[in-house]
């Protein structure tokens, strides 16, 4: 409500003083991820819009569940035009009904796109392919690990870094790990049981993505359950990392772009998602933070191609419906809280 | 104007921040916390369930993280007075040139910000920490003390946080004691360590409770240090509402809680004051 007073009594004050770039230069705020993440959206999505456009991107950053959070409270007048979530939370909010749903025939690039990345009712579109997967130090581990099993190895007790339940990581792991033991998503006791001990002696359970990057860099862990997107970025500054995916399966990220409804610059909100799924800005994205495409267009190169998953590892993973995790979510970190940490 | 009215208007500056700011959205959230919640859908329009209050007093998971909050509010608490009483004393009752000097001491890291010194703890405190690594380096231990994600990392986060607020209190009440009545209690033969315990420190009571009730409010009440100190892992009310709230979206849960949070903290105040002011003999 705020703002809506605040924006046009600033614009009222930069004509009055004749502010250098005031003229019609329009603002779009983008809610994003933080970190490497919100860097890598300035050079290959914001800076193409710009050109396009002429309108300046804001940034936003925040994880998954804030935005939600905030899209929820400020419902009909959100404070982004534009929104990234994980799948999960964008399920929620177009159930809500906060999102406007896109509109595939404005969208230019909209036939190029894999069919599985759209949402429901097109309430949203996955922006790029990630994982969970396991990133481990290639210096201090003698060999590979190869399966969600090795992180339970008594060598590496206290060695190892999992997720909080808070984060994608977090409950995708116990996802995987349930899997793998046979348990149903309904109920994740078996995998729960299985994860105490590891969440017991873990050096920390990390809720930021980039806390992982500290305790690399000091040597304090070996493996982690983590992104290899944002492995990728970490061995670009000069860690000795490298990723495995799991022969089980490691498990599908699909981080979604959206419109929440009563965007302030819907249409320009529209132009910023067609560029975002357009082959240059995929194929830039892509290789900066090493996730994987949505555009089929899209062909991946550089020496950072090997961290994404090779076919086989990528129709091995295990996608999870996001509207059955928005309704498991809570009773999964209830049961987190209870039955893991305490 | 009459007294009254002008007393009014004094306030009422103040009194509609808190009508609008405090007041309303608090009573926004008497309803949303007798709402249904299903997870993924949102709120249910319309439903009416006791289910969120009922769940704090059975759910045992619930039930510790509220004890645990007391027990820290009131460890908290009583480390302030213990070490603010006699800061505060050497401030007013000290040599005087030694009182600005203490008193900046003291004032000094309030103008810090809040997450900045309660990161200076994680710094000191991490398992590679300061404290740890020097304790390692002289031999004393093998493994790292665990001083992070545990109470032990709370009291000493919160209680370094606080003193400030205690000391002042303290301060102010030493000063408007007037010392005639020690010198009396003095000149009737009583010894020094009686002046204090008999006539210092129960006239000294009314610092002693605003102090208290201020510090133990504003622990239980704490959520970015205990956040900061505590991780996801070692939960306090305000950091397991936060949690209701922006991560599981269970805002019902959340409200309920907080409404815990709120009635417990005013029994508490009520119930301690009336005490404290039996004992001091101005009830």
């Amino acid at each position: 409500m705020k703002s809506k007073f605040m924006i046009p009594a600033a614009v009222a004050a930069a004509a009055a003083f004749g502010a250098p770039g005031a003229g019609s230069a329009a603002e779009l705020v983008v809610g994003t991820f933080g970190g490497g993440f919100a860097e890598n959206l300035k050079t290959c999505y914001a800076a193409p819009f710009t050109a396009a456009t002429g309108a300046e991107v804001l940034l936003k950053p925040a994880n998954s569940a804030q935005h939600a959070a905030s899209l929820r409270a400020s419902a009909g007048s959100p404070d982004v035009d534009v929104v990234f979530a994980d799948d999960a939370f964008a399920v929620q909010l177009s159930n809500e009904g906060l999102l406007q749903p896109l509109d595939r025939s404005k969208l230019s690039n909209a036939p190029d796109i894999l069919e599985a990345a759209w949402g429901a009712q097109d309430a949203y579109v996955a922006a790029m392919l990630g994982a969970t997967a396991i990133v481990y130090n290639r210096e201090t581990l003698s060999e590979p690990p190869t399966s969600w099993t090795d992180l339970f190895d008594p060598k590496y007790e206290g060695r190892v870094t999992i997720g909080d339940i808070s984060g994608t990581t977090g409950w995708q792991f116990v996802a995987a790990v349930n899997a793998m033991e046979g348990g149903p998503l309904e109920d994740p006791k078996a995998a729960l049981e299985k994860i105490r001990p590891l969440a017991k002696s873990a050096a920390l359970l990390y809720t930021q993505a980039d806390q992982v990057v500290s305790l690399f860099e000091r040597g304090e862990i070996d493996m982690a359950v983590w992104y290899p997107d944002r492995a990728g970025v970490a061995i670009k500054s000069g860690l000795p990392l490298a990723v495995a995916y799991p022969e089980e399966g490691a498990v599908g990220i699909r981080p979604t772009i959206s419109i929440p409804k009563g965007a302030e610059n819907a249409e320009l909100a529209e132009k910023f998602v067609d560029i975002v799924l357009s082959a240059e800005a995929q194929k830039c994205f892509s290789e900066a933070q090493v996730i994987g495409p949505v555009n089929t267009k899209v062909v991946v190169e550089g020496e950072y191609a090997s961290i994404l998953p090779t076919a086989e590892q990528a129709a091995k993973m295990l996608f999870l419906d996001p509207e059955t995790m928005a309704r498991l979510m809570p009773d999964w970190t209830r049961r987190w809280q209870r039955e893991v940490l305490r | 104007m009459t007294p009254r009215r002008s007393a009014w208007l004094l306030v009422s500056p103040l009194l509609l921040v808190l009508t609008l700011a405090f007041f309303v959205p608090l009573l926004l959230l008497i309803p949303t916390s007798f709402r249904e919640y299903l997870p993924g859908q949102g709120m249910v329009p319309g439903s009416f369930t006791l289910e969120n209050y009922a769940r704090i007093l059975t759910d045992g998971y619930y039930l510790e993280v509220v004890l645990r909050t007391l027990v820290l509010g009131v460890a908290v608490t009583v480390i302030c007075l213990l070490m603010g009483y006699p800061v505060a004393y050497l401030i007013v009752r000290g040599n005087p040139r030694w009182r600005l000097a203490l008193t900046l001491l003291v004032i000094f890291p309030l103008m810090l910000n809040l997450v900045v010194r309660s990161f200076g703890w994680i710094v000191l405190l991490s398992n590679r920490g300061i404290v740890n690594n020097l304790l390692t380096d002289i031999g004393l231990i093998a493994t790292p003390l665990k001083l992070m994600f545990n109470m032990t990392g709370l009291l000493i986060g919160l209680s370094h946080i606080y003193l400030p607020f205690m000391v002042l209190m303290l301060v102010a009440a030493l000063q408007n004691m007037p010392r005639d009545v020690e010198a009396a209690a003095s000149s009737l033969g009583s010894s020094r360590t009686h002046v204090f315990w008999s006539v210092t420190l129960p006239l000294t009571a009314p610092g002693i409770i605003s102090g208290s009730i201020l510090v133990f409010v504003l622990t239980i009440s704490a959520l970015v240090t205990p956040r900061m100190l505590g991780g996801p892992s070692y939960q306090v009310m305000a950091t397991l509402i936060y949690d209701e709230y922006m991560q599981l979206l269970d805002w019902p849960s959340g409200s309920a809680l907080s409404f815990a949070l709120v009635s417990m903290t005013l029994l508490i105040i009520w119930g301690s004051s009336r005490l404290t002011r039996k004992w001091a003999g101005l009830a």
